[in-house]
């Protein structure tokens, strides 16, 4: 079997007293997309804070890529081949879109040609360099984010709501891409979503929070909507 | 009035060596580092040594700059660190610290009024008048070092960095930049330049243990009404610069002293993010 892309082993974690996500555990191999689901307040962003080392767990142990990360700085898990998506405040506003690109990269040595991969899949990002990112329409900083989250050649991607409030052209677009970075290079994901029609359109397995728990989970196949919807409407 | 726009413009380039330091501790780490006066005070004492040494003036600076750095590098990691998440801490820590440099320099130095060599005596002719070669460099100095430091932010990687952790540490920290080491590196500098401006300060003035105060309260409130940006902060030393110069100059130096935290405030009162954009 091959070794975890991501393991969470027994995780709890939280703010100060409140704990928000209670003995989480869950495994993803390389090459997998896992969708988290959830409704607002379940914990579905603190899973992803906890992963990357800005909420240290009370409990538990995360291990990326078969390396026992829990104690970590965020910095040394993202500079590890990991990207992060927050779901706020995801880019920097006064920043150009060539310069939030550029921080996208662990160094601007081979920038050119991997910002010409990622801007393949978003060709205005090309002719954008110089506009100040803040400016961009929302759709567009999230198309940004995406190939910024891309340019490192990760291998966990971990995506916070990235479908929220956008087109569903767009939204089409970034289920594209990211199947299609998924089959190319084996990239592992991790994708935190409320839309349940995108998550499951990019997903192969999928995992419901309740409560800080993780109530549910499997393989994405025919009819499994209804059951997400089931716990979603609870 | 030639003179008048001289002394203003100068007077700005002054202000803007002395406070750029703690505007760019400032800008990354988000505290008020109080101990700037003292750095500045270790500079000008720096300047002294060079000079009871028989060096050149010129060797002053950037003797001042190193030293400070040093010192900045180690202040950073055993005081300032550890009190990141409690940023009031940080602040009253940065204070006791300028407490002791001051004390530590009075058992050094001794109390009394001392001088040092300036690098450049004399004065040119200027737009008609006579008028202090020594002031007009220390312009010159301004510019550099607000030319330099610009060039840095926005032309290199390092630059970079320091600018996405200014705006957003949290999502720098998520793509991989190690804040912890920016904020290092930034407050080594900005002490850094303290010391120096502490050393190029001196020719126009005296040395004394307490002469960082004044410069501190100075800086301090040119700081709080520009923001990060390095722009502000130089039109903030050339409008409330000139005035201090004004009022200095038709009224009393005694109230010029006082003008430039009195005008800061008011602005603060009427304008809360002063001149930088809001």
């Amino acid at each position: 079997m091959a070794e975890a892309a991501l393991r969470l082993d027994g995780v709890t974690s939280g703010y100060g007293e409140a704990m928000v996500l209670r003995d989480v555990s869950l495994t993803l191999l390389p090459g997998e997309i896992l969708t988290v689901l959830g409704k607002n307040g379940m914990g579905k962003s603190t899973l992803l804070k906890t992963i990357m080392g800005f909420l240290p767990p009370r409990e538990g142990r995360v291990h990326i890529h078969g390396r026992d990360v829990t104690r970590l700085p965020p910095h040394r898990r993202a500079g590890g081949s990991v990207s992060y998506s927050p779901q706020d405040q995801a880019i920097f506003q006064d920043l150009t879109v060539g310069e939030n690109l550029r921080l996208g990269l662990r160094s601007d040595r081979g920038a050119a040609a991997a910002v010409e991969r990622v801007t393949a899949f978003f060709p205005f990002l090309a002719q954008r360099g110089r506009q100040p990112a803040g400016t961009l329409s929302g759709g567009e900083q999230k198309m940004l984010i995406m190939a910024r989250a891309l340019l490192s050649n990760p291998r966990l991607l971990l995506i916070d709501e990235i479908s929220e409030g956008l087109q569903p052209s767009v939204i089409l677009r970034l289920a594209e891409v990211l199947r299609r970075e998924c089959a190319a290079r084996e990239l592992t994901i991790l994708i935190i979503e409320q839309n349940l029609r995108f998550a499951l359109s990019v997903a192969s397995r999928y995992a419901v929070l309740v409560r800080g728990e993780i109530v549910d989970g499997g393989r994405v196949a025919p009819g499994v909507e209804a059951r997400i919807q089931d716990h979603l409407a609870v | 009035m030639i003179d008048l726009f001289l002394d203003i413009v100068t007077t700005a380039g002054i202000l803007y060596v002395v406070a750029v330091g703690l505007l760019v501790v400032f800008g990354v780490l988000k505290i008020i580092n109080f101990a700037h006066g003292g750095f500045l005070t270790i500079g000008g004492y720096a300047a002294l040594i060079t000079t009871e040494l028989h060096l050149s003036p010129w060797v002053a600076p950037p003797l001042a700059l190193v030293v400070g750095i040093v010192l900045g590098m180690v202040v950073e990691r055993l005081i300032v660190r550890p009190l990141y998440s409690r940023p009031l801490d940080a602040i009253l820590a940065t204070w006791g610290l300028s407490i002791v440099v001051v004390q530590l320099i009075t058992i050094g130095f001794g109390r009394g009024t001392q001088f040092v060599m300036s690098p450049l005596q004399g004065a040119v002719p200027l737009l008609g008048t006579s008028y202090s070669l020594y002031r007009l460099a220390m312009l010159a100095t301004a510019l550099i070092i607000g030319a330099a430091i610009a060039a840095i932010l926005q032309g290199t990687r390092l630059g970079l960095t320091a600018r996405a952790v200014i705006m957003n540490e949290t999502l720098a920290q998520s793509l991989g930049i190690n804040s912890a080491l920016v904020r290092f590196v930034t407050f080594s500098v900005g002490a850094g330049l303290a010391t120096m401006a502490g050393a190029l300060i001196t020719p126009l003035l005296s040395i004394d243990p307490l002469m960082g105060v004044p410069w501190l309260l100075n800086a301090f409130m040119l700081v709080m009404v520009s923001g990060t940006s390095l722009v502000s902060l130089a039109l903030a030393s050339l409008v409330l610069g000139g005035a201090q110069v004004v009022v200095s100059t038709y009224g009393n130096p005694i109230l010029g002293a006082l003008t430039i935290v009195v005008l800061a405030a008011l602005l603060l009162r009427v304008r809360p993010a002063g001149f930088a954009r809001a």
